[in-house]
């Protein structure tokens, strides 16, 4: 072997590897500053040249953020750990056992329950209510773009007619179309209906199942349904295209072999089918997730006080002062930590959707 | 599959489409004929093509139009060529991709509103790299309406690149080794092996990112609103203008609003025109 071949081969790798580095660099950097950024005291933000290291370390911007008066951060903290922990631990058994979905289900009540439980605990702030609304929001979002989809998404894929193929590409066009060409009109739309409502009495009528004891009346404007709604609409094209793709991959003969069987169409799609499709389900859901967790226009425009994180985020950087720096980044690294959990979980679901999608779409 | 089955599948997800997509840009088209005011929801008044006269006369318009068309034609290429690189990069390391992989993702995911002001704060007073700029050339540094434009441009390459990089690289996994291989006896260096082996394997994928990148960039909104809000108007794109004229506080101009919007449409339709056409022939071939 000729050692000088060696020597440059390591040279390139280490060339390599600078270069990631440096894109690596280049992409956390300003999520770097923003975490020193939120753990500083107010002196060390507004100092002129960076204190970069050596400086006192505290949590109040988070406690501003999230909550109110006197908390004993300690105990907050340990209700957190306590919660993670257990998190981790059903999904360390839901790994391991054969049916882990129990399991997992029951990560989300655990995760669910600690945070509609924080507010008869401690003092909250308002943040803590958009927190609730992003998850209703997210949640919602998620279930119906979901479900609507996979069936559409079958249909699609199995159905040879023209009018498949018109549909396919009406909502690829839509897929292009800038939020303007809805939110406008959703906001005049929803702004005629809850008219029709008011004036009709209708909105103010007791309906057992829609009528919480917390809304008195019903309406579109500023509740967390229109923005569900909104973003379940512009989601439909991408989820549809994606669950297509997926689905073509499916050799048809399965769900034959299984209607052969006295399965109907339904049971072979429910039974056979989508059991198999879980992996697209996933990739599908991540972006889905991704889509209404960071939603900001919608929002400002068809809720104006029913926040979700995002635009509550943007309202508090509205001051100026020293003190709103320091709360604004606390807040972003609090938005962006679930996020950075879930690429961490689901990375490679996330890289193979793209790749799918892209290769078919 | 037959007609019944295949609409008793489809008609959630239609219905959907329809009553929130397709009738709402009806009803678009429908507002831009009329004069409707944000306070008086209740009064559309027939005016023709007023609203469009006005805007294609507003320097504001062409402002923020000119501003879109620069944000497209800068974030689009260099987004392209550097994802293609990073890419490249990512799929000759073996030890520590998903490491990597992780970290670049992260500004494609984050809340685009939050990485705007994270990357924001490095440039405000007191920031790192207005510091570092200040060390370097003994100037003060600020963001103004001259330089806000193009730290959007560059807080956007930072933001979308991620996208076009994790989808190429998706493409890389699926080259044939083999090919490569081949290549590389008939002693084709790294460049010619880029243009003959590797760029002909991803011509679709390019086209696709390319298409996604310039409808996203033509859209832009979430970063202009961190970045320019009401302090740089100048710098406002082509959707920021949109909601600014139809919702601002007491003379938001609900149609003119509209009719903005239908430019709009119009505007990214004449560019995807061939595109739509061509994936209709191709799903019409598939079926036959």
């Amino acid at each position: 072997m000729n050692p000088l071949k060696n020597i440059k081969l390591s040279w390139s790798r280490v060339g390599l590897h600078a270069a990631l580095l440096a894109l690596v660099v280049w992409s956390v950097l300003p999520f770097a500053w923003t975490i020193q950024t939120s753990i500083k005291f107010t002196r060390d933000v507004a100092a002129k040249k960076p204190v970069l290291w050596g400086y006192e370390t505290t949590a109040n911007a988070y406690k501003a953020f999230w909550l109110d008066g006197d908390v004993n951060m300690w105990s907050f903290l340990l209700y957190i750990l306590v919660a993670t922990g257990i998190c981790v631990a059903l999904g360390q058994i839901g790994k391991r056992v054969r049916y882990g979905w129990p399991f997992f289900t029951a990560i989300i009540v655990v995760i669910l329950g600690a945070i509609w439980r924080v507010p008869s605990i401690w003092e909250v702030q308002a943040e803590w209510q958009y927190l609730k609304n992003s998850i209703v929001v997210t949640v919602l979002t998620m279930a119906i773009s979901l479900a609507i989809g996979l069936l559409a998404g079958y249909g699609l894929a199995r159905y040879t007619g023209i009018s498949g193929a018109v549909i396919l590409i009406v909502a690829l066009g839509f897929r292009a179309l800038p939020r303007t060409a809805f939110v406008l009109p959703y906001f005049f739309g929803a702004n005629r209906i809850d008219d029709w409502l008011e004036s009709s009495g209708v909105g103010a009528w007791d309906f057992p199942l829609i009528n919480f004891p917390w809304i008195d009346t019903l309406q579109i404007l500023d509740t967390r349904l229109a923005i569900v709604l909104a973003l379940v609409a512009v989601n439909q094209p991408f989820t549809i295209w994606m669950f297509r793709s997926f689905f073509m991959e499916v050799p048809k003969e399965i769900e034959e072999a299984a209607m052969m069987d006295g399965a109907t169409r339904l049971e072979a799609f429910r039974k056979v089918i989508v059991p198999m499709m879980w992996p697209a389900i996933v990739a599908t859901g991540l972006f889905t997730l991704l889509l209404a967790y960071n939603e900001y226009l919608f929002v400002r425009v068809l809720a104006p006080t029913q926040w979700t994180l995002p635009v509550a985020i943007v309202s508090l950087t509205g001051g100026e002062s020293s003190r709103t720096i320091t709360e604004a980044a606390a807040a972003s690294v609090s938005i962006t930590l679930p996020i950075v959990v879930v690429i961490i979980l689901f990375q490679k679901h996330l890289v193979k959707g793209l790749g799918a999608g892209a290769v078919k779409g | 599959m037959n007609k019944r089955t295949f609409w008793g599948f489809t008609v959630p997800s239609v219905a959907v489409m329809l009553l929130l997509m397709v009738f709402p840009l009806i009803t678009t088209i429908w507002l831009g004929f009329q004069k409707l005011l944000l306070r008086d929801l209740n009064n559309p008044e027939w005016v023709g093509l007023a609203n469009y006269r006005e805007l294609l006369s507003d320097p504001a318009f062409w402002a923020a139009f000119r501003f879109t068309m620069l944000f497209t034609a800068i974030v689009v290429p260099v987004t392209m060529v550097f994802g293609l690189g990073a890419a490249l990069l990512l799929d000759r390391v073996g030890r520590g991709r998903s490491i990597y992989l992780a970290a670049m993702l992260l500004p494609f995911i984050v809340t685009p509103v939050v990485g705007s002001l994270v990357y924001k704060d490095l440039f405000e007073r007191g920031g790192l790299l207005s510091w570092a700029w200040e060390t370097v050339t003994n100037d003060a540094f600020a963001v103004n309406s001259g330089n806000v434009k193009y730290l959007i441009i560059i807080q956007s390459i930072w933001a979308i690149m991620p996208f076009a990089m994790i989808t190429f690289f998706a493409g890389l996994q699926s080259l044939p080794g083999d090919r490569v291989e081949a290549a590389q006896i008939d002693g084709a260096n790294f460049w010619r092996n880029l243009w003959h082996v590797t760029l002909p394997h991803l011509r679709v994928l390019i086209l696709f990112v390319g298409l996604i990148t310039i409808m996203d960039a033509y859209r832009v909104y979430d970063q202009v609103v961190v970045w320019a809000g009401n302090r740089f108007i100048d710098a406002h794109s082509l959707q920021v203008y949109n909601v600014r004229i139809a919702t601002a506080f007491d003379i938001g101009r609900v149609g003119k609003g509209n009719a903005m919007a239908v430019l709009t449409v119009i505007g990214i339709f004449v560019v995807l025109i061939p595109f739509l056409w061509r994936s209709y022939k191709d799903q019409i071939a598939e079926r036959t």
